[in-house]
């Protein structure tokens, strides 16, 4: 049994003749990026605020921050991109349900996506933002208003400059996650990299070529990532202070 | 029956064993003091292969322990060892913790194995404890266990490594009972411990290590009457008037 | 708001959902789970092995699996397991492999990544006097691993393992990407057909959410239950 590999296919014209096959899946890579990018940025602001305010002590705030995670976090991915691509167009004001389903291609899917992934990657994110405050020493939250700081001041200035620096290894590999969800967009139509490499091998028929190329801009991006924030962390690295992140341990 | 070469071990470039040689004759009770760090520890888990040594040699029962090959799962089947904390199997009960290497070892059936176990948990007076957890005895409780396990495997001798260290005091004597009963039967025993009363009552010999050599080795009256060398002295003097 | 809609699509589709749909599934979470923890314990033991060949095998695999997206793994798998069928058998041809047996083969795979760094965690939070106790009593390294050190290592590890198993059951749902009928599916199908994505998708995600949301709970009791014990 033996698989034929060419790999010249890459430089073939793609066939929605904008280029070689590789232009075509470095494209798709760009709109991987572009829109974990986007989510991301979703994710940080909400998840960060969810998770603080979970921290609170202010009961019904912590309540309703509860009630949003539980429910992002336990219904599938998938099912939340259908929801967002399918079920919300239909349930806004018709007028604005139809601008959206009207979007031209690629928005029409872009859009919803960054909606999902951001909401559903704010949710994780909340999650590592409660730990990481919930992880400094009590004193320092009474440091803080013993010197007669409010509430919001001792969030501001005390904790979470801490628990950022804390939980920054969990949040990297966060982000690594929003990429990888990112392909579950090509099921709304969106010709991320994923989605592209499936285009290619369903054209071309070079199945494992194609997937081996994604596979490797893939790899690629995660060690550039990593590498990156390693020297980010050390740029933010308190001296003396040796930093344990609460271990995000079940996953993707 | 248990007899030291001139081991030596290094960790990287530290030496924690220099040249150490000595012995266990059958019957024998050897206690092995000194201070924290000394290497008493690691000289006893040289015994049954649990810290290799780099040079030197173990013969126990004529048998070489450092050899490249050494059967070691099957000496340590023949050396009972006690731990400074237990080491009981914590999601095993009492008698699943004495028949677990009587049964998968020895390979003694289930009921054999329970026979065995059973009375040994007599013997050290918890019988009534058998199908408890370990985290539910106390720590004098748990070490008799221990010593029970042990024993379980008819041992031709039995280490002790500090079993009374990690103990509140109103326990220590309990298992100091146990072990004092055993070394009247005649049992071979190496005891790394700071328990200088139950030295004078049992031991036959008493070796003092500091810094990874040994340095005293004498007959326990020696010892206690007139140390010769100036490091044992002071640490005596610290252990025993404080 | 409702008028538009008719949610009695949903009672009259309840049959194939469960029946088919969520059998499926189902079935496929739970074999997954199975071979993902055996394999996954397999890969932890390798990386903490003395030989380390094999460390550097299984840590390249589970870094690998970690790092490319399900969606891309299940690609993968789906065309690459009728060649590893021909090889194995000798065929000059890609064998026909059901989608099923495809489908566990994957998720056995990718998931095992995801428990053996759960199994990893586990194995390394017994203390080494438990494991120097067994070699003491003469047991060898399996006996060691088997009696002693697996078993508490999977106790310990047991919410995290059974919270991974939540994730690797909604992770399911991504066979839609390979025409798969698992639970959503089947929803799909009823969906298109019928033309009822608001009803038939909203359903589906309930569904999830009920399933997820107890299994979660039953969880967070388990936790405490095994903290006290301890």
């Amino acid at each position: 049994m033996k698989y034929d590999w060419q790999w010249s296919v890459f430089l073939q014209m793609a066939s929605d003749g904008s280029g070689t096959w590789l232009h075509y899946l470095f494209v798709g890579l760009l709109w991987t990026l572009a829109t974990a990018l986007a989510a991301w940025v979703i994710a940080l602001t909400i998840g960060a605020t969810v998770g603080t305010l979970r921290t609170t002590p202010i009961r019904w705030v912590v309540r309703l921050g509860n009630a949003y995670v539980e429910i992002f976090r336990n219904v599938p991915l998938l099912v939340q991109m259908f929801l967002w691509f399918f079920v919300m167009p239909e349930l806004l004001p018709a007028r604005l349900g139809d601008a959206i389903k009207q979007m031209p291609p690629p928005w029409g899917s872009y859009v919803p996506a960054v909606l999902c992934l951001g909401i559903y990657t704010s949710v994780r994110v909340a999650e590592q933002i409660r730990a990481g405050i919930q992880s400094l020493p009590r004193g320092q939250h009474m440091a803080g208003t013993a010197l007669g700081l409010t509430l919001p001041q001792t969030y501001r200035y005390v904790l979470l400059p801490m628990a950022f620096r804390i939980i920054l290894p969990p949040l990297t590999s966060e982000f690594l996650n929003v990429i990888k969800n990112s392909s579950v967009a090509l099921t709304i139509g969106l010709l991320e990299l994923t989605g592209r490499a499936r285009a290619m091998q369903e054209l071309t028929f070079k199945v494992f070529e194609a997937f081996a190329a994604a596979t490797v801009l893939y790899l690629l991006t995660n060690l550039i990532i990593v590498l990156l924030m390693r020297v980010l962390e050390r740029r933010l690295r308190v001296p003396g202070f040796i930093g344990s992140a609460p271990q995000g341990t079940a996953g993707h | 029956m248990i007899e030291f070469k001139k081991v030596s071990k290094w960790y990287g470039s530290f030496q924690v064993l220099k040249d150490c040689s000595t012995y266990v004759d059958k019957g024998q009770v050897v206690v092995v003091c000194g201070p924290s760090g000394s290497g008493k520890s690691t000289l006893i888990k040289c015994v049954n292969g649990l810290e290799p040594f780099q040079e030197g040699d173990v013969i126990v029962n004529s048998e070489s322990v450092g050899r490249a090959g050494a059967n070691l799962n099957r000496l340590r089947a023949k050396i009972g060892m006690v731990f400074q904390h237990f080491e009981l199997f914590p999601h095993m009960s009492v008698i699943q913790n004495l028949n677990l290497a009587q049964t998968k070892v020895l390979g003694r059936s289930r009921e054999e194995a329970t026979e065995k176990s059973t009375a040994l948990l007599k013997r050290v007076g918890l019988q009534a404890h058998a199908q408890k957890f370990p985290g539910q005895l106390s720590g004098g409780q748990q070490q008799r266990v221990a010593i029970a396990r042990g024993l379980a495997m008819d041992p031709i001798a039995m280490l002790f490594d500090e079993p009374t260290s990690a103990l509140d005091p109103e326990m220590i004597n309990e298992v100091l009972d146990v072990m004092v009963e055993l070394a009247h039967e005649g049992m071979t025993m190496m005891v790394v411990s700071h328990e200088m009363g139950f030295a004078r009552k049992v031991a036959h010999r008493v070796i003092f290590m500091d810094q990874g050599e040994i340095v005293e080795d004498a007959s326990k009256d020696e010892f206690f009457g007139s140390p010769r060398s100036e490091r044992a002295q002071v640490f005596l003097s610290k252990i025993l008037h404080h | 708001m409702f008028s538009g809609y008719d949610f009695d699509v949903i009672r009259r589709s309840l049959p194939y959902l469960f029946r088919e749909g969520m059998t499926f599934t189902v079935t496929l979470t739970l074999m997954a789970m199975t071979g993902g923890i055996i394999f996954g314990t397999l890969l932890a033991m390798m990386r903490l092995s003395r030989f380390k060949v094999l460390g550097l095998v299984a840590g390249g695999y589970v870094n690998l699996m970690r790092s490319i997206p399900l969606v891309l793994v299940i690609f993968w798998f789906f065309f690459l397991v009728p060649y590893i069928g021909a090889w194995i058998i000798g065929a000059d041809q890609p064998v026909a492999v059901g989608a099923f047996l495809s489908c566990v083969i994957t998720f056995t795979m990718f998931e095992a990544a995801y428990y053996s760094e759960i199994m990893r965690a586990g194995i390394q939070s017994i203390p080494r006097g438990q494991v120097a106790a067994g070699q003491a009593l003469g047991l060898n390294y399996w006996q060691s691993m088997g009696y002693i050190v697996l078993p508490q290592a999977f106790r310990n590890m047991l919410p995290v393992l059974l919270t991974q198993t939540i994730i690797l059951f909604q992770d399911t749902s991504l066979v839609y990407v390979i025409s798969v009928t698992d639970f959503l599916g089947a929803a799909a199908k009823i969906a298109n057909r019928d033309y009822r994505l608001v009803e038939m998708y909203t359903f589906v995600a309930v569904v999830y959410f009920i399933i997820c949301f107890s299994l979660s709970y039953l969880v967070k009791i388990l936790q405490r239950r095994i903290a006290i014990v301890r």
